[in-house]
């Protein structure tokens, strides 16, 4: 039973009071929405003698009731299962990946990403949806920009590339090295590599020329990796609002 | 941040701009607290009647209790707003309306919604996934990919219009069908909404705030928050916000069942 009730047990009731509070007691979540007039109007009883109900529990009023109430319901859910609580803390969790982020770097890249150089995204398995996202958008900008979703193109296409091509690669497994060679190549071959990992102890980050690093947590259920990889999604939309800010004053960015 | 007590039959009931209202009081809370009806009407162009009936929609007597829940639940939580005074403004009013926009969204997952979402999820009936192209699409496979790898069986996504609607009249067991749409405004995805209406078909839809087609067909409907963009055509409104109920709709499922219990610290 909610605090509130139990309370209101424990107190000598009248007649009236009795019975509003059975109702109350069968009905919580229609009275924590309801005005006080349709209270009344429901219970074929006062506003005085709802009011002075509310005051016997040691509350100002209805609306102090009623906000009591709403919180004990919410309270009472949590304890079986808590998507409120969860939700809120993913949200604060969020935050402080965008609080920890360096704006500075996100700055450079975003002016690597629009420079016009030739520009190339890898990502591959869950990665591959952020690098897509990344892909389309910046396409829809104007800048263009080839995804590689397949490691043995990447392989292939880091030796073949332009020396002024920039190439961005996402990824957010703990084996990294299988892209080690990758990344030596394109070092010696003079490339810019942005690097967007969730692991501070990747490999690769040596041979990056920028690493940005998430706090993407693993995630593996049943071996397979369910990292939702909301970080990176985060600092690529950043990485869009930077790009689409840059093209404001010359292009035709609105809001609708 | 505040919880406002809504069930998608308020944020249906909701017009355009008690929508803006809603946003409005998301996003500015704590000026709210102090603004009288007439205040809050000027800073959303609206009229104090307006603001009004958008109180009593809410359930609310008037703005003075709405006032009062929204001061009292501020008072509870009192969560400290980040200072990002070092950042560039422009930049930092980026980030702020991106979190803001996160936040209000957060704000619209209701636990009904999820405990509905996990029945569908639990019952093993077939998940069929519409995936319109374009950057959704994207968003689309995030859901069909997460669902896969956390061991659900019988999700199919498809990316042909003509397809879907041959499996829809061709069923023999009752899917549940995913929507997602960034506008609400896509016509062939309202179009396949009401086909499985009319076909007594659960609908998942993740759709936009404002009142829209495609969450009108849906039985769960998830809402987010976020500003319609393009450049010359080419829309790139922010995904971000679906990613993140996707995301919730996953990671809260795997709780739930009691798996993962162990680190809930994964976002």
């Amino acid at each position: 039973m909610l605090p509130l009730f139990e309370k209101a047990r424990g107190l000598r009731l009248t007649e009236t009071e009795t019975s509003i509070l059975q109702w109350l007691e069968a009905h919580p979540a229609e009275a924590a929405r309801m005005n006080l007039s349709a209270l009344c109007a429901e219970l074929y009883t006062s506003n005085a003698t709802i009011v002075r109900f509310c005051q016997k529990l040691g509350l100002s009023g209805f609306n102090d009731f009623k906000y009591q109430l709403r919180r004990e319901l919410q309270q009472s859910e949590a304890s079986f299962f808590y998507a409120d609580t969860y939700v809120d803390r993913a949200i604060a969790r969020l935050e402080d990946t965008v609080a920890s982020l360096d704006l500075r770097q996100l700055e450079e890249i975003t002016e690597l990403l629009t420079s016009g150089r030739p520009l190339y995204i890898y990502g591959t398995n869950l990665s591959a949806l952020p690098a897509r996202y990344l892909q389309i958008v910046l396409n829809s900008l104007d800048y263009p920009s080839i995804l590689i979703e397949w490691r043995n193109l990447l392989n292939g296409l880091v030796s073949n590339m332009r020396e002024d091509a920039i190439l961005l690669v996402i990824s957010a497994k703990g084996n990294a090295e299988r892209y080690l060679q990758a990344f030596q190549e394109a070092r010696k071959r003079g490339l810019t590599t942005i690097l967007l990992t969730c692991s501070a102890e990747s490999p690769l980050i040596p041979y990056g020329t920028i690493a940005v690093c998430t706090s993407d947590q693993r995630e593996e259920f049943n071996n397979t990796d369910v990292n939702p990889r909301l970080g990176f999604f985060t600092v690529i939309q950043i990485l869009i609002e930077l790009a689409a800010e840059k093209k404001k004053p010359g292009g035709d960015t609105k809001k609708v | 941040m505040i919880t406002l007590h809504l069930n998608d039959e308020i944020i249906k009931s909701l017009s355009g701009p008690e929508l803006e209202i809603l946003k409005y009081a998301y996003e500015h809370t704590e000026d709210v607290l102090g603004m009288s009806i007439q205040q809050v009407a000027a800073g959303v162009a609206y009229s104090p009647t307006t603001v009004l009936r958008f109180c009593k929609k809410l359930g609310y007597s008037g703005f003075a209790e709405f006032k009062y829940v929204l001061r009292a639940q501020t008072r509870e939580k009192d969560t400290p707003v980040s200072t990002r005074s070092g950042r560039a403004f422009t930049a930092g009013m980026m980030l702020d309306a991106l979190s803001a926009n996160l936040q209000a969204t957060s704000k619209l997952i209701r636990e009904e919604q999820l405990l509905q979402t996990f029945q569908y999820l639990e019952s093993g009936c077939p998940i069929y996934l519409w995936s319109p192209g374009g950057l959704t699409s994207v968003a689309v496979e995030y859901f069909e990919k997460l669902l896969l790898s956390i061991g659900r069986q019988e999700v199919y996504l498809v990316e042909s219009v003509k397809m879907f609607e041959q499996i829809l009249k061709s069923l023999t067991q009752k899917p549940l069908l995913i929507l997602i749409s960034t506008s609400g405004k896509y016509p062939t995805t309202i179009r396949l909404g009401k086909l499985g209406r009319v076909n007594g078909i659960p609908i998942l839809a993740i759709s936009p705030y404002a009142n829209n087609d495609v969450a009108d067909s849906a039985d769960i409907s998830f809402r987010f928050f976020a500003t319609q963009r393009e450049n010359l055509g080419a829309e790139f409104t922010s995904r971000l916000p679906i990613f993140f109920v996707i995301n919730m709709i996953i990671q809260c499922y795997l709780r739930w069942r009691g798996e993962g219990e162990s680190d809930a610290s994964t976002v």
